[in-house]
């Protein structure tokens, strides 16, 4: 739930920054709970504008059960069961990760949107075309509506090109919806964000996987952190940041997957941390957890980007 | 008896000589020029004249045995309650051995050839890769499952249980119309049905030679014990349990038929617990660990954690367990991919790739608008066809093209190709007619066969030798469904020729009422702490309407007869009592004239049989019915039948009934309930699951017996006159079923201390306080020491409650005041609920998964 920031910061091509990362989250169960499990999104997934150099989960109590898979999607998984009575459960994700600017985009170079959709069934052939073709359709958490339909034949209008039209979207997004943390849950569904023009930035990324869904474009949903800058003249507060999320729609061979932010109306540059994508939030939520028993529960998530100087 | 020879000509040798008119379509027992197909030659002589008097009389014995058999059908969102009566056809669906030849060989084909799509899908995905299948098939369809993408199944078998709608084309030939993979229903429908059929036409089902179900399911069984992935090696059976997403499920009948039928624990989500990548029963002795589930739960609601976070149907961490192979599910999470509607016009291409066949059973045409060349020829004739949702999880009710308007037509196209991978259009098919009988005729019905097959343990796959037939409810309907009010037939497979039958080995008597227990019963010890919970509560409201039958009938019988010696007296501490159980409004109990107010009648008649009033009768029953619905595959056929004539006896009667008949009803029920408590007592083996249920009555009776003598407000007594003292303990000795006692001990004079002795100190007497206390005793300390809960001695906090209430009672100075015996009976009061909340927690407390 990242706020605009008041100047996410800048980089040029080719340009990279290395961060520590420290995503630490406490559950607060009330009262002994005699078992829970655990699925966990917290480790970077492999990405080609980013090396982990790090990565480390420190979990507490320690589990009797922990394994480590790689989901449909390329994510890192951690499977978590703590066997014993506990009434508090803590994960401290820590890594170092650097991450470099994408290329430079001409926006208008790009072959139209249209035309990107409809050479997305060449892509059904024997290669991985099927790992992009299956971000297209309609997922748990975020349906194709008339609606985004209606919203985003603002910005894809016929024969833009899929690159201009997507920043398009992008920057209308920013522009129409209110940040408003008040405004969301996780549990609030898409119509209704729509319908009110107001969340965060899980609820606009989740507005602009549907809307690129429903022309026709395959887009994912990403999850990460943002480095944000301190108000001028004031350190950098540890712990302040929060996960943030963002969208990427593919814009046909050349271009490939764009992310963008309608958040904070840019495209993803080595400000953006990526951990895991797929088709919605419900596909990479950082920490998700079944647990018998139990007095309801206190959350406690901190997040701290630390970029580190050379 | 021998057959009776058929001969052409004779009174059945022609359709129209029983006025069995069918129509354009393939019927199954008339050919195009009216006359009778070969095979049903046998069957009709046997069948004897149709005589409609005769048939009824079948019909009326076919359904008093699917109604004993509880064979019930629930509909979701049907205010009649859960469940509905099984519809079954007298008729059976004959088919003759050559024909059923070449079905099964296609099925088993079909059956193979998914089963091996499911393994590249869910594996190397070589199909999608190499063009053969469009990814968007698979990806666009929530059904697949990528959570279980990658894991290896034991042998490659995804699918174990398979089952097969099939139709008949006027031409004769057998189509596919669909697939189920996911969880079949309706095998334990078919024995149901054949059980009974065979009851009701013995004679038919002789000289048929019809085929077996029987030896499937031991195939199947041998299957399911096979796949385990531990060996029996350790010693030990593999554990199969069957998991059911519980008695609110439409099939929830024919989950506790099979779990029986097949010796499997039935099991909800709620009994398994995952530790250490390994699923376990959570029983009153401990855990125990699973092998093998076969599931009767969509994988989307199997595991919180990975699928749906929302459901509370699963086991946490059940997916971890399959990718750890400590479990093996059958079918495979997954398999429901395969009814996908979108996969099946490449079926016959991937059958000549996957398996160097050609597709031996054709399936119904049908085209996936998700491929370009398919969608516009659906838009282009969207006249002759059908459209259906792609995918199962997606619902919508199959719109026919034919019947659309012009505006309708295009708003379809749009939506169409707006989102076309959602959509696939099938060729309207025709479907064969069979005769049902009907309004005292036989009458031809469109039909679908529901075929079953299951993997045998060497790898390939059987076929059921019969089916679920489905008839619709009327002759033009185009939808055969359960759900939309269609019936059931029973399918006959008739063996090749008499001389093969004869030759074989001896095949297995008939199909037992009883399901087989063969092999492995559920072992003693592996009562889910749940079905403890649910028969701990079956005795509790079984005691409970016996104890308000008990008060209804006493007060009924006085108002009827007001010349019963006391009757005018022994009305008072009646009605007080059913004020004070909440039974009658209390303005209405305190009426002091005696006689019969139109008021209190009609008051009277609400406490027997108001579904809606909380402490009436029939809300007992209700109960009772609900709770013994929900541990039923524990209760015996018997049990259960005479728990289904309790309910029917208190059902809200269509006319006004007169006391006299209300009273005699109440006998009844009064019998039945009788009934019920002795099958208890000698149906039932001495396990935990019997304890159970006889600490929910022993505690019961407790606190009625103390609600009882609260009510009358016994330890004031002495303040009413002696005629009124009398009358009041007479009413309790009635009440506590103490009567005859009584009377061959004390003649005639009612006293109030032999009377309390009786009803509560006596522990020679099973109606009295004291002989409950002694045997909740005996059942606490019998009981696993070691309950789901972790304080130290779960029923020591019962068991002291129960000592100090035994010592208060046998105090010599316990009932020698009123003082000491109101004292007596608050303390009761107060403390013997404990002792449920005490059990509660220890046995049944489970902790139901949440997310978090």
């Amino acid at each position: 739930m990242t706020p605009p920031p008041s100047a996410p910061a800048s980089g040029s091509s080719g340009l990279s920054t290395r961060y520590r990362l420290r995503h630490a989250t406490a559950y607060d169960y009330g009262e002994d709970v005699p078992i829970s499990h655990h699925l966990l999104h917290l480790t970077a997934r492999p990405h080609p504008r980013q090396r982990i150099r790090r990565s480390l989960l420190t979990i507490d109590p320690v589990p009797a059960v922990r394994t480590e898979r790689v989901d449909y999607f390329g994510n890192t998984v951690t499977y978590v069961a703590v066997q014993e009575p506990h009434r508090t459960f803590s994960v401290i994700a820590e890594s170092e990760v650097e991450v470099f600017d994408p290329p430079a985009l001409a926006p208008g170079d790009s072959p139209s949107w249209e035309h990107v959709r409809d050479s997305l069934r060449g892509l059904a052939g024997p290669d991985d075309g099927a790992e992009i073709t299956q971000y297209c359709f309609d997922s748990a958490l975020v349906a194709s509506s008339p609606e985004l339909l209606d919203y985003v034949r603002g910005s894809f209008t016929p024969g833009r090109p899929a690159v201009a039209a997507a920043i398009d979207l992008m920057n209308r997004i920013n522009r129409e919806f209110a940040f408003d943390p008040t405004a969301t849950t996780v549990a609030t569904p898409l119509a209704s964000v729509m319908r009110n023009r107001r969340g965060v930035c899980q609820d606009f990324a989740h507005i602009a996987v549907g809307c690129a869904r429903a022309i026709g474009l395959p887009a994912r949903y990403v999850s990460g952190y943002l480095r944000t800058l301190p108000p001028p003249g004031q350190p950098r507060l540890v712990g302040a940041d929060v996960s943030h999320a963002w969208a990427s729609v593919w814009c046909g061979a050349t271009a490939g997957w764009l992310d963008i932010c309608p958040t904070n109306a840019c495209i993803a540059n080595r400000d953006f941390i990526t951990m895991a994508w797929g088709r919605d939030y419900d596909d990479v939520s950082p920490a998700r957890g079944i647990l018998l028993g139990g007095a309801g529960h206190g959350l406690t998530v901190s997040v701290d980007v630390e970029p580190l100087e050379d | 008896m021998p057959p009776v020879p058929f001969t052409q000509g004779s009174l059945f040798g022609e359709a129209d000589a029983i006025g069995y008119g069918s129509g354009q379509v393939y019927d199954e027992m008339v050919n195009g020029q009216g006359r009778l197909r070969p095979h049903w030659q046998t069957f009709m002589s046997s069948l004897g004249p149709l005589d409609s008097e005769q048939m009824a009389q079948r019909w009326e014995e076919a359904r008093r045995l699917l109604h004993q058999n509880g064979v019930t059908y629930n509909i979701y969102g049907d205010p009649n309650g859960m469940e509905r009566p099984w519809p079954l056809d007298m008729m059976p669906l004959l088919l003759p051995a050559h024909e059923w030849k070449a079905i099964e060989s296609g099925l088993i084909q079909r059956a193979s050839l998914l089963n091996a799509i499911l393994t590249d899908i869910y594996g190397p995905q070589t199909l999608t890769r190499y063009g053969r299948l469009p990814p968007s098939v698979i990806h666009a369809d929530p059904g697949f499952r990528r959570a279980v993408h990658g894991i290896r199944v034991p042998n490659d078998v995804h699918l174990h249980f398979y089952a097969v709608d099939l139709a008949r084309a006027p031409d004769g030939r057998w189509w596919v119309l669909s697939d189920r993979t996911q969880a079949p229903s309706g095998s334990g429908y078919a024995l149901e049905n054949r059980a009974v059929i065979a009851k009701v036409l013995p004679d038919s089902f002789r000289h048929c030679q019809v085929e077996r179900l029987s030896g499937f399911f031991d195939t199947f069984k041998d299957t399911l014990f096979s796949i385990a992935p531990r060996t029996s090696a350790a010693g030990r059976l593999p554990r199969v349990v069957l998991l059911t997403p519980g008695p609110y499920n439409e099939t929830y009948f024919e989950h506790v038929y099979l779990a029986r039928y097949l010796g499997l624990t039935l099991v909800e989500g709620a009994d398994l617990t995952v530790r250490d990548r390994t699923v376990y029963l959570k029983t009153l002795s401990g855990l125990e660990q699973v092998d093998v589930i076969l599931r009767r739960l969509d994988a989307d609601f199997a595991d919180p954690l990975e699928m749906r976070a929302d459901s509370s149907l699963g086991v946490a961490g059940l997916i971890e367990a399959v990718r750890a192979g400590t479990v093996v599910m059958a079918n495979a999470l997954g398999s429901g991919l395969m009814e996908s509607m979108a996969m099946k016009s490449s079926l016959p291409t991937l059958c000549r790739h996957l398996l160097g066949e050609e597709l031996r059973l054709p399936g119904v045409a049908s085209w996936w608008c998700g491929n370009d060349a398919e969608r516009a020829y659906v838009i282009d004739h969207l006249d002759g066809l059908v459209i259906k949702p792609a995918f199962p999880s997606l619902s919508f009710e199959p719109i026919f093209g034919a019947q659309l308007s012009a505006a309708e037509r295009s708003a379809l196209t749009e939506r169409i190709k707006r989102r076309p991978w959602y959509f696939v259009a099938q060729e309207q098919m025709a479907l064969s007619t069979a005769p049902v009988w009907q309004d005292g005729r036989l009458q031809p019905r469109p039909l679908v066969l529901r075929v079953f097959l299951c993997a045998t343990p060497s790898g390939g796959y059987a076929v059921m030798p019969g089916g679920l037939t489905r008839v619709s409810s009327e002759s033009g309907r185009l939808v055969v469904s359960m759900q939309s009010g269609g019936g059931s037939k029973d399918t006959w497979i008739l063996a090749p020729r008499r001389a093969d039958v004869a030759s074989g080995q001896p095949r297995p008597s008939a199909l037992a009422m009883e399901p087989t227990a063969s092999g492995a019963r559920p072992s003693a010890n592996d009562l889910p702490s749940r079905v403890a919970d649910g028969l701990y509560w079956l005795g509790r409201y079984a005691e409970r309407a016996e104890g308000a039958l008990r008060l209804l009938r006493a007060t009924q019988s006085r108002l009827i007869d007001s010349n019963m010696p006391g009757a005018t007296l022994q009305q008072r501490p009646l009605l007080d009592l059913l004020g004070s159980l909440g039974m009658i409004p209390a303005e209405l109990a305190r009426v002091t004239e005696s006689g019969t107010s139109r008021g209190l009648r009609d008051a009277l008649h609400a406490a027997v049989t108001d579904p809606d009033h909380p402490n009436s009768l029939r809300a007992q029953v209700l109960r009772l019915h609900r709770t013994a619905y929900s541990v039923r595959d524990r209760l015996s056929m018997d049990m259960w039948r005479v728990v289904s004539a309790i309910d029917r006896q208190t059902q809200q009667p269509k006319g006004r009934m007169d006391a006299a008949s209300l009273l005699l009803r109440l006998d009844d029920a009064m019998i039945m309930l009788a009934a019920f408590s002795g099958l208890e007592q000698d149906s039932m083996t001495r396990g935990a699951g019997w304890r159970f249920l006889d600490i929910g009555r022993r505690i019961e009776r407790s606190l009625h017996m103390v609600a009882l003598m609260r009510g009358v407000h016994v330890a004031d007594l002495d303040r009413q006159d002696e005629p009124m003292q009398a009358a009041t303990l007479s009413v309790l000795l009635e009440l506590g079923e103490s009567v005859m006692t009584y009377r061959a001990r004390h003649l005639t004079s009612v006293l109030r201390t032999p009377v309390l002795d009786l009803l509560l100190g006596e522990e020679a007497n099973p109606r009295a306080l004291a002989f409950q206390l002694a045997a909740l005793d005996r059942h606490m300390r019998a009981l696993p020491s070691q309950g789901v809960g972790t304080g130290t001695d779960p029923t020591g906090g019962a068991l002291a409650i129960v000592a100090a209430a035994r010592n208060s009672l046998e105090r010599t100075d316990a009932m020698a005041s009123s003082e000491a015996l109101r004292t007596l009976l608050d303390t009761l009061a107060m403390t013997l609920p404990d002792v449920s909340n005490f059990l509660a927690h220890a046995y049944f407390s489970h902790a139901f998964a949440r997310s978090a």
